[in-house]
């Protein structure tokens, strides 16, 4: 699972993962909420959504999680990511693009990881989620 | 408004769940939700691991503790983010095991008032004993008016 992986060597510290646009669509939402068997108005339905406050049917924050998750992974190597730390910020509105962006802010040569900062923004540039992961590299 | 609890109840056990077996078409289901293109997440047989933040699809079988402070009871809160630590992949047929602690309460006053935030841990162990993840949820509480 961790063959294949970026090689610790070859990592700079201010190097930049992504940015990766992504158009998130309705469809992709509903396939997550209901992959986790939460299929609740506000991940599905802009009408339900509405109901409860919000502007139209949102992304789940745990989705966003998963979604800088593939670009740590796409970066580093499957299974190469140790901790993950995000704070959810804005309401990820599907049915637009989004970017997923990270830079190396540290590495460690004892223990050959890597300090990450990841977020992703709005196609305006509004950082909607931000956080930090450690990944383990070869 | 002070928030006063008292801070023994931090760190008590109030809940532990154990889930079904995990299917293998679940953790395909749930990878190609976030258009996973890896195949050690995408194709059955005995590679086929779960993607790492599947974990986060379980959870206690009560989200709070009963001794929750009065004062937060009866609010609505917001998921205001997770940190997760990974340990061993979760494998189909796996049976995970979520033991809930009330980890941390504490208060942040920012631009638009007081917030308190109740960080919820899920400790996630497979049948084996084994840590496949440790999840602390933070839930935030806008301060009355």
């Amino acid at each position: 699972m961790t063959a294949g992986g970026r090689r610790f060597d070859d990592v700079l510290e201010g190097d930049e993962l992504g940015p990766v646009a992504l158009f998130l669509s309705k469809d992709q939402v509903r396939a997550y909420a209901r992959a986790v068997d939460h299929y609740f108005p506000r991940f599905t339905d802009d009408e339900g959504a509405r109901r409860e406050g919000l502007p139209g049917m949102i992304t789940p924050g745990n989705m966003s999680m998963g979604l800088l998750t593939t670009l740590v992974d796409g970066w580093a190597g499957a299974g190469r990511l140790r901790r993950l730390g995000t704070t959810f910020r804005g309401l990820v509105l599907p049915d637009r693009t989004i970017r997923l962006c990270g830079a190396v802010t540290q590495k460690d040569d004892a223990t050959r990881t890597a300090e990450l900062d990841v977020w992703m923004e709005s196609d305006e540039g509004e950082r909607l989620v931000i956080g930090t992961a450690t990944v383990t590299l070869d | 408004m002070a928030l006063e609890f008292d801070r023994s109840i931090l760190g008590e056990e109030f809940d532990r769940t154990e889930h079904d077996p995990v299917a293998a078409d679940e953790l395909i289901a749930f990878a190609r939700a976030l258009g996973e293109a890896s195949p050690c997440y995408i194709e059955p047989g005995p590679a086929l691991v779960g993607h790492p933040t599947y974990c986060i699809r379980f959870r206690g079988g009560k989200f709070f503790p009963d001794n929750l402070p009065e004062g937060l009871r009866q609010r609505m809160s917001f998921d205001a983010g997770k940190d997760i630590e990974l340990g061993v992949p979760v494998r189909a047929g796996d049976r995970i095991t979520v033991v809930s602690t009330l980890h941390d309460l504490y208060e942040k006053t920012g631009r638009s008032g007081s917030m308190f935030f109740v960080v919820v841990r899920f400790t996630m162990t497979n049948q084996r004993g084994e840590l496949v993840a440790i999840v602390d949820n933070r839930m935030m509480y806008r301060g009355q008016e």
